[in-house]
């Protein structure tokens, strides 16, 4: 949608409640969504203050707002006496190979069904959609048997591969290739390049904005991903960040104010991709439904 | 060619996902502890499954969650988006703090939500007693716990329905609802009459896919309460969990419970599949 439309319908509404400053409606909104807005950032703001609460602050009865001192040590023992760095550095693998796989499998993929035709086409595109039907929940047990009978437990790639083919990258990338004219390809063909260099060359740098959205997804997908990787996963050099701090969190021997401070790091990634992508995520969200 | 293109995502999808489908069908009518022995035991875990007391308590646990889930994550997500969609004031601000929660780490929102609701050291406790309420054991009370998984877990997700919802406000035709205001129609009888039934196919959306997400609940909990107090918030899917990592570990009954639990979200998948052709037909 073009910032014109979205204005203009953006516009629609506003324009029913004509000019009168401000009505008893626009005030009642407008406290009701800050009410919300409290209840949503309050909590938030809380675990922050408390990530650089001492153990002592932790536990005062009434709970304090601010810490009495700022333990900054949280943050660093994080690094220095625990595997921070470790546990970020998995996440930031897993998510980039993962992502780079996927975007190059899916569009693969999504090239064959939107460009050419080829015998079972159509039932291979609709059994891609309807992968869609077998969340990884339901088949839990039975994945795990096989993952581990081919090897791939407490391997990287056992947590990167398995979930790299995603039906709804292939979907979205396949429905942008469709816009993109037959003729372009044959021409590319008729000078005689070869296909897949049609498609790394011609066709995926036209699908740019497709592919955008698929990787934005696919990373947000894999950087809070935990059921997956908790299977995977059960070695603790291979944790990822959200395993790890699951993990962590139960044990005893980790501090609370550590894991407090290793969560508050471990969403700041994401934080920074909402603030600069935040239109891209809204927009492929309301069009696809997907999550 | 073609067929190169598509056969590594082909590969995957069979090797991880048709391939432990089969096998999770197969299995669920044999028991196994280790994954290398299995005793056919017929339709035993299915049986089991539905005389079991513990997976009795799983099941009106996951009904619970899901009905309050569904109907106020929808009736919510409504509200938040025709208010939202009329805001002039600071519009994008709002949605964006709407959605926020979506981006986070369901690992990170149990645990925010773990610290807000402790019952001695929790602020939500402070604040009650400041007001000279008790302080309720938010995650101690096993019905006071579900109660506070169905709240946090309206909370990640109200963000992602508002925004399709959002959506769905944008293409109602403008002109129908500035015809509606010239005839005198209040804004009340307009959302009612015509806003409303336009957005009943997005509604049914929001309905279908809150049921599909109610029924694989499991991040947010596991870090929120761990299936506890005493079990009260132990969803299916962590129940399907704990039979391949917890003793007993029950390989065959958990995977008739994922056949189970796969034949209900592919019933409302492919509803959603059906509808969503039916609404591109019209």
């Amino acid at each position: 949608m073009s910032k014109l439309q979205e204005r203009a319908s953006a516009n629609k509404w506003s324009s029913l409640s004509g000019k009168k400053p401000p009505s008893v409606g626009t005030v009642l909104r407008t406290t009701f969504l800050l009410a919300m807005t409290f209840v949503i950032l309050a909590p938030v703001l809380w675990f922050v203050l408390s990530s650089f609460k001492d153990a002592t602050d932790l536990g005062a009865r009434p709970p304090k707002i601010l810490p009495t001192r700022w333990a900054f040590e949280n943050y660093t023992e994080a690094f220095q006496m625990y595997n921070y760095t470790r546990y970020f550095m998995n996440s930031v693998f897993v998510t980039s190979v993962a992502t780079v796989l996927t975007l190059l499998i899916n569009s693969m993929a999504a090239y064959a069904f939107a460009k050419y035709n080829f015998r079972g086409r159509d039932g291979l595109f609709v059994m891609t959609l309807a992968m869609i039907m077998i969340p990884l929940q339901v088949i839990l047990i039975p994945i795990y048997l096989v993952v581990s009978s081919l090897g791939l437990v407490n391997t990287y790639w056992g947590m990167i591969i398995p979930a790299a083919a995603t039906p709804t990258g292939v979907f979205i990338i396949r429905q942008y290739m469709l816009t993109i004219p037959d003729e372009l390809i044959e021409a590319a063909r008729i000078d005689g390049a070869g296909e897949f260099r049609i498609f790394a060359r011609i066709v995926l740098p036209l699908c740019r904005p497709a592919l955008a959205v698929v990787a934005i997804f696919s990373i947000l997908w894999r950087w809070n991903d935990f059921l997956w990787p908790l299977l995977i996963a059960q070695k603790e050099e291979l944790y990822t960040l959200p395993v790890a701090l699951a993990l962590l969190n139960g044990q005893l021997v980790v501090p609370y104010n550590i894991v407090l401070a290793m969560s508050v790091m471990s969403i700041i990634p994401v934080l920074f991709m909402f603030v600069f992508m935040q239109r891209q995520i809204v927009q492929g969200i309301a069009q696809t439904g997907i999550k | 060619m073609p067929y190169l293109f598509v056969a590594p995502n082909m590969f995957i999808f069979i090797t991880f996902i048709i391939w432990p489908a089969i096998r999770g069908f197969q299995i669920s009518f044999y028991d196994s502890i280790d994954g290398r022995n299995f005793t056919p035991v017929g339709t035993g875990n299915y049986r089991a499954i539905f005389g079991d007391p513990t997976i009795a308590e799983v099941a009106k646990n996951t009904a619970t969650y899901v009905v309050f889930y569904v109907i106020i994550s929808t009736l919510l997500s409504i509200a938040f988006a025709l208010i939202v969609n009329e805001q002039k004031f600071a519009k994008g601000f709002f949605r964006a703090i709407l959605f926020l929660p979506v981006m986070l780490s369901p690992i990170v929102v149990g645990l925010i939500w773990n610290d807000v609701l402790d019952r001695k050291v929790g602020p939500l406790n402070a604040l009650l007693q400041a007001a000279g309420g008790g302080s309720p054991g938010w995650l101690v009370e096993p019905k006071l716990g579900m109660i506070a998984v169905i709240f946090v877990g309206v909370w990640v997700h109200l963000g992602f329905y508002s925004i399709i919802l959002l959506a769905g406000l944008q293409g109602i035709d403008r002109s129908l609802l500035e015809a509606a205001a010239m005839d005198g129609a209040t804004r009340f009888q307009i959302i009612r009459t015509i806003i409303l039934p336009l957005l009943k196919p997005t509604t049914l959306v929001i309905l279908i896919l809150a049921t599909i997400h109610g029924f694989q609940s499991f991040d947010f909990i596991y870090t929120l309460t761990g299936g506890g107090p005493l079990g009260a918030t132990t969803l299916i899917v962590q129940y399907i969990y704990d039979r391949a990592f917890q003793t007993p570990i029950q390989y065959g009954l958990g995977s008739a419970a994922g056949v189970i639990l796969f034949m209900i979200i592919f019933a409302f998948t492919a509803l959603n599949f059906l509808l969503g052709r039916k609404r591109e037909a019209i």
